[in-house]
């Protein structure tokens, strides 16, 4: 099981690369797709989805071309896009059994898998009620059910906990990692904490490059003695944006606690343990400044 | 002023919104062929042997009907849809948290839906002055009989037209695809109603009648009859706009139109009417409040006494979910999913088939299924010429509304990225979905086929199954390059009641009754038809 992108790039109309040059491999496990608005991740999301199709490069699914086979993927494919709707007077089970029907798996196995992903998705219950009425929440729920129907090799999740309370996000986080180890996932999100609890590889994309892609720990590692803190007055927090790059900030009785990437430490700061979210924003910033010095 | 400025960006917003989307280029197109179409003589203004020489007077007479008379049924159907667009923008949500009132937004609405349509008006007159010109009978313009009748007859009709697609959007029962139908058959009383007032009696015309003359059409085509009775006294008041046949006619000069008072106030009162149809809007529109939108919250809830709103129903299902998940064991999932078997593909189209057909019947009421069910039993129980050309026309009306979603549901419920990233989304489902319509169409006029079996009318068979495959291929094709389904509802109504029901010769699909049927022509046309809807379903995926 592997998943091939050799030099793949996507113009939209106007000439806009919204991606280009992109290459990278995948085996399975869990791939967290991180990068700032109109990164290019869901236009990545799309062509590995054969919703759209490259305008250079090609993308291989066990060595074969999906330009020349896309159903080869689309057999094992498993997506949930950012943006989808519902039809509002069916039910989830009817729903579920519609793309069952579409995907073309057998009545009774689909049967059984629509049974067990409404229960996995906590939407037993509620199995029978129109979709119109569904909140949000519960819509993407629906959707990553959808996702999971054909048992896919290769599961694509586009912001997936968008719209979920905290715990079903704790809940959808656990499902991708018992998931991720017989399959390809491919993890995009803005919220770093959901790619730090799942993600065996990370991929950031900014302006439509591959920016990094390594391990968490190879990332955090990179980071590793830049992340600073200490204490400030709050009429000092300006002068210290300006002087720094601040990773967070949190208002206090004693003040404010100001996190900083750094190379040199702030005069009375203590090293601090470094996270995801300091990798990440300490990569961008550096392909931002076009000092990107991390092999990808 | 301050009130002036907001409407004027309301308007400009919404014109510009529509501007810009491919449709109202295609609508524009269509306006253009209408007028180009006139323009070549192909359209001609028949008064029994005669037709007007082509002065100022004249082809704007010409332009001025053919507007009136074909944009008021289009232009309906053009402009309907803008309050639903900010439903599904959600800028209809932002728009309600303003200070903005209802009468406001519904005038602005109207507003937005005239300025589209005199935008086409507008296109028209070009096309006058051009016709005029290059005809070049009489090449001196006066622009007064030239535009007159476009701004006399087309713009308070056109005025007019705005305001219903308003009134149209904002009552519950009329929203969807039950008003597309139901504006057909009001828009052709409305013609009837100003024709029989103004032109029943070769007499002085009462001016009330002016007043219930809806295109204006009568109006004018009165004054030309009182000018051709004076060149040929023999005239019987027969009036056609019909494509050219190729027969010469005989000319008369005819030197535009008289305006009284009376005549002019009522095509004001055109103007009028369409305000009273907007202040009718007002208090019919929901304010973005999903309590109040979709005709089931109306017809559930009643428009004053809300019932249970979408948002709370959400609120107590995700109450019941959460119970539910409290209650659920903590166990990890892995291998709680039945594996899906890999191996030889197989294709179960025809399970698609019947995923398809239950997709489309979903949500119909015990009444629909009533009604087709009676409308079977009626084609095998009536006389067999009663089921050919009453029973079998209703049968074919009756699923209008199913058909109608073909091609397009996928972009209306913003579900193209899950199917079309299923395997052969094109190969499969495109079929599936034809076919399911198909069945549909088979199962409501079934009762037919049997009798013509029984009475061993082959041919008639064959006509009616060509019909059955004719609807829905219209529908899909209608549906994957409009992407939406009032182009179909619009057109199938028309077509309906021009050829299932007064078999106008060529447009009877049925394909049942002799004197009519052209099976040959609609299995062409049906094939072309799936070749289009293929093609435009082809475009819109990145591989087939």
């Amino acid at each position: 099981m592997k998943l091939a992108m050799e030099n793949v790039g996507k113009c939209y109309r106007g000439r806009v690369w919204a991606l280009r040059q992109f290459s990278l491999e995948l085996k399975p496990g869990v791939l967290g797709l991180l990068g700032p608005n109109g990164a290019g991740k869901t236009t990545l999301m799309s062509i590995l989805a054969t919703i759209t199709r490259a305008t250079e490069g090609r993308v291989l699914w066990d060595g074969v071309d999906l330009a020349a086979q896309p159903n080869a993927l689309r057999r094992v494919l498993g997506y949930l896009p950012q943006d989808f709707g519902l039809y509002p007077n069916l039910n989830a089970q009817e729903f579920l059994e519609y793309l069952a029907a579409v995907k073309g798996l057998e009545a009774k196995v689909a049967q059984r898998r629509i049974d067990q992903l409404l229960d996995l998705v906590n939407l037993q219950d509620v199995r029978k009620r129109p979709l119109g009425g569904f909140s949000g929440g519960m819509k993407q729920r629906v959707g990553i059910a959808q996702a999971l129907l054909n048992d896919p090799e290769l599961l694509i999740v586009d912001e997936p906990t968008a719209g979920l309370d905290p715990e079903e996000r704790v809940r959808f986080r656990n499902l991708l990692t018992e998931l991720s180890g017989e399959r390809i996932v491919i993890l995009s999100t803005h919220i770093v904490s959901d790619v730090e609890a799942t993600a065996t590889d990370i991929a950031l994309i900014a302006g439509g490059h591959l920016v990094a892609h390594a391990a968490p720990e190879d990332l955090l590692r990179r980071v590793e003695g830049k992340v600073w803190e200490w204490v400030v007055p709050s009429a000092d927090l300006h002068g210290v944006k300006e002087a720094y790059r601040v990773s967070s900030t949190a208002r206090r009785s004693d003040g404010v606690h100001v996190r900083v990437l750094t190379e040199e430490p702030p005069p009375g700061a203590q090293p601090v343990m470094a996270t995801l979210e300091d990798a990440y924003l300490d990569a961008l910033s550096a392909h931002r400044a076009g000092a990107m010095a991390v092999p990808a | 002023m301050r009130q002036a400025r907001i409407l004027w960006h309301l308007v400009k917003a919404d014109f510009l919104t529509r501007v810009r989307r491919t449709s109202f280029l295609l609508t524009m197109g269509f306006t253009l062929y209408v007028g180009y179409e006139t323009f070549a003589g192909h359209i001609v203004l028949r008064l029994g042997d005669y037709r007007g020489v082509y002065n100022s007077a004249w082809v704007g007479a010409l332009m001025g009907i053919v507007t009136s008379s074909l944009l008021s049924l289009a232009g309906f159907y053009i402009v309907k849809g803008s309050i639903l667009r900010d439903e599904q923008t959600r800028v209809g949500q932002i728009l309600a948290a303003t200070p903005m009132s209802k009468s406001f937004y519904t005038v602005a609405k109207w507003m937005g839906n005239f300025v589209v349509l005199a935008s086409m008006v507008g296109v028209m007159a070009v096309a006058a002055v051009c016709m005029q010109l290059l005809r070049g009978e009489e090449r001196t313009l006066h622009w007064g009989a030239l535009v007159g009748p476009l701004a006399f007859l087309a713009l308070p009709a056109m005025a007019f037209v705005a305001a219903l697609a308003v009134l149209w959007e904002t009552v519950p029962v009329l929203r969807g695809g039950v008003g597309n139908v139901v504006y057909f058959f009001a828009w052709s009383s409305l013609l009837s109603l100003g024709i029989g007032a103004v032109m029943a009696h070769a007499g002085p015309v009462q001016t009330r009648a002016y007043f219930q003359d809806f295109t204006g059409m009568p109006t004018l085509m009165n004054q030309m009859r009182s000018a051709l009775v004076r060149v040929d006294p023999g005239f019987q008041n027969e009036f056609s706009l019909t494509i050219a046949s190729g027969v010469p006619l005989k000319r008369f000069v005819w030197n535009g139109m008289v305006w009284s008072g009376a005549q002019v106030a009522a095509r004001l009162a055109w103007v009028g009417y369409g305000l009273l149809a907007v202040l009718l809007a007002k208090v019919f529109f929901h304010r973005f409040d999903p309590a109040r939108m979709g005709a089931r919250a109306w017809m559930r809830g009643g428009w004053r006494r809300r019932a249970e709103t979408s948002l709370e129903r959400a609120e107590v299902i995700e109450l019941k979910a959460a119970r539910g998940l409290a209650q659920q064991s903590r166990e990890g999932w892995r291998g709680m999913l039945t594996p899906v078997p890999r191996g030889e593909e197989k294709t179960r189209f025809f399970a698609l088939v019947a995923a398809e057909l239950r997709l489309m019947l979903q949500g119909q009421k015990w009444w629909w299924y009533a009604g087709a069910a009676g409308l079977f039993v009626g084609c095998l129980a009536a006389p067999l010429n009663t089921g050919r050309t009453g029973v079998l026309v209703a049968a074919w009306l009756w699923p209008l509304l199913l058909w109608a979603p073909m091609g397009n549901r996928e972009a209306r419920w913003s579900t193209e990225s899950l199917v079309y990233a299923s395997p052969h989304a094109l190969g499969r489902q495109l079929p599936a979905a034809w076919l399911a319509g198909v069945v549909v169409a088979m199962a409501t006029g079934g009762g037919l086929a049997i009798r013509l079996g029984i009475a061993g009318d082959g041919h008639g068979l064959i006509g009616w199954a060509v019909g059955a495959c004719f609807i829905p291929s219209l529908a899909l094709a209608c549906g994957v390059w409009s992407g939406g389904s009032k182009l179909f509802e619009a057109l199938y109504t028309v077509w309906w009641y021009a050829g299932a029901l007064h078999h106008a010769a060529g447009l009877d699909y049925t394909g049942v009754v002799a004197s009519s049927a052209r099976p040959g022509v609609y299995a062409g046309l049906t094939l072309m038809l799936l070749g289009a809807a293929w093609m435009g379903r082809r475009a819109k995926l990145a591989y087939a």
